[in-house]
């Protein structure tokens, strides 16, 4: 006795279309009570702010501020206590493969196109500090014929549309009202397609933790009114940070005051640091 | 202290971070599964749906494979993510604009789609279980029966048309849960090696191929390992089905890489430094060559020329292991491909998978594994073959 | 219908029920408040404690030395970047002295292709390639000769502020008695330096304590610049018990930082040129004995035997004063 499909005796048209309409009743009817259940304002917020207290730190309303970073690579001069500073500030891993921040190292050899790039992963560079727990710029170039060469400090963007935000499929990555972009330790999953995602290579995978983690401007710094770590022990002020929404911060005088650029505008991400001193073949 | 990463070994400029590759061998399986998920299922519809005979040896054992294969699905997710204890977070709260939200739902549905399905698929045999059997079998059956043994013309009736319900919405439901992993890479800015439209149809298209593929390979398999013959009619169907596929999946491959060679956007060069350097065996060699063309020149020879017999099974099997072996280097080749090409446009990195370990190549050979243990394991319970009579199999349970 | 069709459908409407109340279940509290996110996470991160004090922490201890360091070229180099990360500081954690200045300052100084000009470079292996950098090179105010200003107003206050260093010092910077220093002419640095330390519990004197912390913080530099500024005077006779031609062998290993003739080219180092004898022997055996502490001075005088000390004394003490040509 088979039991496979035996022809019905209505016109199988009708059949057809009737199952059509109630399979996609059914599925519209799940998906319609999944997205209502879930879909509690999407990526608006529902409740205003300032609810009277200040948030989310003492003495500091998320509401008043837009933060953003400027950096003048024509001052750098690649000492990379910047790096030193924030690993030990927000507790990074102490190796060559994890870093909120780094400096890359461009320099144009004698009649060659393509400059040579190196940062900290290097294994000559690791040499130079002498292990991955500390981080230098060995001199390879000393005795080299340099056409030119810079430094570009590197960090987290903080984009205004965050590819990393957009592909986070729980929420474990999102945008402050002040501008910054976090990363919560207790909810992220570990996928890492926000890692995949970013353009710039800022975010990388906590693996003591389990989660991805990335720049945060010094997020606890800020909301105590201090300045992040890497501008404050930047020797030669090549770092900046600053509030937009005081015309008078340095980060606003530097926009106004200079022809600014951002790393690959292209991609839509809007990000807000802002550097002059770049180069046609960084990245 | 023991290494809780790897550090991969590069070329030229990469960006620190990305000194360690994020994805691993087990994200090159987990679309490998979900792709012979949505191809099996395919399979089983051009009967339940299109009603093509041919396939009608076929379709239930496609259909329950398509279960197996489901069912394992999240594992290797579940292996790579830094918490899985939280991987329901992407349920709870799913933030709609990524794809990977749509995941969680689109996984549970189809799975509770195949799992429906084949419960009435099978429900004669549950139900014949759970009047006849003995032990603790016959009250899982009892169970899975919801208490009804209700086999009448009037019942049948339902199930069928049920059946082809499920089957038609299950088409559209396998595109979309597959085409979404194409759209992960797909709508990604961020590396060029990924960054295309055509992502999502040439995931599906090579799913199509690899579920057919796996098809022949198990039907020819089991068929001899149960001394049964097996039919030419449904060996040639399946043929037609994996040449017909095989040739549009090749031509959206080869349209991708055509494009993304011919644009010549900025990194281009690393781009071909790679793909004339360390991608020629696994992309030129293997996927291409060896799994493509020989099974499309070997499949245009048998179809072309009406080869029958032997020849023929013998001629699809060797057809299908070569696919199924291009598709997983194809998975390969995107997955683990787009990470060795640095987001600097300026540098390559090495991905040296590691043998044991969470993320190693032994986990992801287990986890390949799982689903063809499950089916043997299914199969133990209930037959997806139809020629075997009711009465051969209780004789057979009987005397065991 | 069937009845295993409605109770599939049953089971199916319940499994849909059961998932949705699940997902509102296990939503966390403050999730979507502000945003698809947990609310509670931005307090959280905002209240990580930071590390780095930044130089206005190291004001209310380090006066003198933020002053100093305030006036020189390193005022953009913050305190931690050389001492290193202070948060808990000074109860919880002591802050490091940096021993090999050479890896240190190259980090910053050394000259490299792509380092703009605006940042002096050396060449380490031509530029006093066996010495430590601080020996020529006030670390918190790098610039050879580098005095802290101070205001005619301020040194004229300085001038009754220091009344009452006369008893010992003597009103002219010349020690009344051999067993204490003379200040006149001694580096402006060096004095604020001691007094800070003097100030600080960094040296303990019973004398010196109360007296330096009888002096407010702001008066320090003025006052170090008052007695700077006086005429020394070499005493003439016997400098000592010692003999000076054995202690002008052992002062060489001295001259790396106290000068080939007693007077260091960084003013933070003490000037030993005409200062008493008996107060040099106190001061190096108390080095090296350990009841002055001190990187550089607890090496040189480790194993200095009395005899030795006695001649050193002598020497320097022979030596002219006479006003620093740099």
């Amino acid at each position: 006795m088979t039991n496979d499909t035996t022809k019905p005796e209505v016109p199988a048209r009708r059949i057809f279309l009737r199952n059509i309409g109630r399979g996609a009743a059914c599925a519209g009817a799940v998906a319609g009570a999944g997205l209502i259940a879930g879909a509690h304002g999407a990526d608006t917020p529902a409740t205003p702010a300032s609810d009277g207290q200040s948030f989310p730190a003492p003495g500091y309303d998320w509401n008043a501020h837009r933060w953003a970073f400027a950096v003048d690579a024509t001052k750098c001069i690649g000492c990379l206590r910047c790096v030193e500073a924030c690993k030990k500030e927000n507790h990074v891993a102490l190796d060559a493969h994890h870093f909120r921040t780094w400096v890359e190292r461009y320099a144009y050899l004698e009649g060659e196109e393509k400059p040579h790039v190196d940062s900290m992963p290097d294994p000559v560079n690791i040499q130079a500090a002498g292990s991955e727990e500390k981080y230098r710029f060995a001199n390879r170039y000393k005795d080299a014929k340099v056409e030119k060469a810079f430094f570009v400090p590197k960090l987290c963007n903080h984009c205004t549309h965050p590819a990393c935000v957009q592909v986070c499929p729980t929420g474990a990555t999102y945008k402050t009202r002040d501008g910054f972009v976090l990363i919560d330790h207790k909810y992220c999953i570990g996928c890492q397609y926000c890692v995949q995602a970013c353009p710039y290579g800022a975010r990388f995978f906590n693996h003591a933790k389990g989660v991805t983690d990335k720049c945060t401007w010094c997020y606890h710094r800020v909301t105590r009114g201090l300045m992040p770590a890497c501008v404050e022990v930047c020797p030669v002020q090549a770092r900046m940070f600053g509030d937009l929404n005081d015309p008078k911060s340095v980060v606003s005088l530097f926009i106004r005051n200079n022809r600014v650029q951002v790393l690959k505008p292209e991609t839509g991400n809007a990000p807000n640091v802002y550097y002059i001193g770049l180069d046609k073949e960084v990245v | 202290m023991e290494t809780l990463f790897q550090a991969a070994p590069f070329s030229g400029y990469v960006y620190p971070n990305e000194t360690v590759i994020p994805w691993s061998v087990l994200i090159v399986v987990y679309p490998y599964l979900t792709g012979l998920v949505a191809g099996s299922f395919t399979v089983s519809s051009l009967f339940h749906v299109f009603g093509m005979e041919q396939f009608r040896p076929v379709s239930r054992f496609a259909m329950l494979l398509a279960l197996c294969l489901m069912v394992c699905v999240p594992m290797p997710l579940l292996l790579h993510l830094g918490h899985p204890e939280r991987a329901f977070n992407a349920m709870i709260t799913p933030h709609l604009t990524s794809a990977f939200a749509i995941f969680g739902y689109a996984a549970s549905f189809y799975t509770l789609l195949l799992l429906v399905e084949n419960w009435f698929v099978f429900r004669p045999q549950i139900v014949q279980i759970a009047n006849e059997g003995t032990g603790p079998l016959r009250w899982i059956c009892r169970v899975l029966s919801l208490g009804s043994n209700d086999l009448s013309e009037h019942a049948m009736h339902y199930d069928h048309k049920w059946i082809y319900a499920l089957a038609v919405i299950g088409i559209p439901a396998a595109l979309g849960l597959h085409g979404y992993v194409g759209f992960v890479f797909g709508s990604l800015k961020s590396r060029e090696w990924w960054s295309s439209d055509l992502m999502p149809p040439v995931f599906l298209l090579s799913a199509v191929i690899s579920g057919t593929s796996l098809v022949i390979l198990l039907y020819v398999i089991t068929s001899l390992a149960r001394k049964v013959p097996i039919e030419e009619s449904c060996i040639k169907g399946l043929v037609y089905t994996l040449w017909g596929f095989l040739m549009f999946a090749l031509l959206l491959e080869g349209v991708e890489f055509a494009s993304l060679l011919y644009r010549s956007r900025e990194g281009i060069e690393t781009i071909m430094t790679y793909v004339t350097g360390r991608l020629v065996v696994p992309f030129f060699v293997l996927q291409l060559g060896l799994g493509s063309l020989v099974p499309l020149l070997t499949l245009s020879f048998l179809i072309v020329r009406g080869v029958k017999g032997r020849a023929l099974i013998g001629a699809a099997c060797a057809s299908a292991l070569l696919v199924l072996f291009a598709v997983l280097m194809m998975r390969w080749n995107v997955v683990i491909g787009g990470q060795e090409i640095s987001k600097t446009g300026k540098g390559l990195v090495t991905y040296e998978p590691e043998w044991f370990g969470r993320e190693g190549l032994l986990a992801a050979g287990s986890v390949l594994c799982m689903p063809m243990i499950l089916m043997f394991l299914a199969t133990r319970i209930v037959t997806p073959w139809a020629e075997e009579s009711r009465a051969a199999l209780l004789r057979g349970r009987a005397a065991s | 219908m069937p009845k295993h069709i409605s109770r599939l459908l049953l089971l199916m409407a319940a499994f849909v029920v059961a998932a949705l109340a699940a997902k509102a279940f296990f939503t966390v509290n403050s999730f979507y408040r502000y945003g698809h996110y947990r609310a509670d996470s931005v307090p959280e991160i905002a209240a990580m404690a930071p590390s780095f004090q930044t130089p206005k922490a190291c004001a209310s201890c380090h006066a003198p030395r933020l002053a100093e360091w305030t006036g020189g070229h390193h005022k953009t180099v913050i305190c931690e970047v050389c001492h290193g990360a202070l948060p808990g500081h000074p109860e919880a954690l002591k802050a490091t002295i940096p021993t090999d200045t050479v890896s240190l300052c190259t980090q910053c100084h050394e000259k490299m292709p792509g380092r703009p000009d605006s940042i002096r470079q050396v060449d380490v292996s031509q530029h006093h390639p066996s010495g430590q950098c601080i020996s020529c090179h006030n670390p918190h105010a790098p610039k050879i000769g580098t005095a802290i200003p101070v205001t005619p107003a301020a040194l004229h206050a300085a001038a009754s502020n220091a009344a009452a260093c006369a008893a010992c010092h003597g009103a002219n910077g010349m020690a009344t008695s051999d067993i204490w220093p003379n200040l006149a002419g001694q580096n402006a640095a060096y004095i604020a330096r001691s007094l800070g330390a003097f100030k600080t519990g960094g040296r303990v004197e019973p004398t010196m304590s109360p007296m330096a912390q009888a002096v407010a913080d702001e008066d320090v530099p003025a006052l170090a610049a008052y007695f700077a500024a006086m005429s020394c005077r070499t005493p003439t006779g016997k400098h000592g018990s010692g003999n000076a031609a054995a202690g002008k062998t052992l002062a060489k290993q001295c001259a790396a930082c106290h000068g080939e003739n007693g007077r260091p080219v960084n003013s933070a180092w003490p000037r030993l040129s005409g200062q008493n004898a008996a107060y040099l022997v106190s001061a190096i055996t108390a080095f090296r004995d350990g009841q002055r502490k001190n990187p550089f001075m607890s090496e040189a005088a480790r194993g200095l035997g009395d005899n030795d000390i006695a001649n050193l004394a002598s020497y320097f003490a022979g030596l002219p004063c006479g006003i620093e040509t740099h």
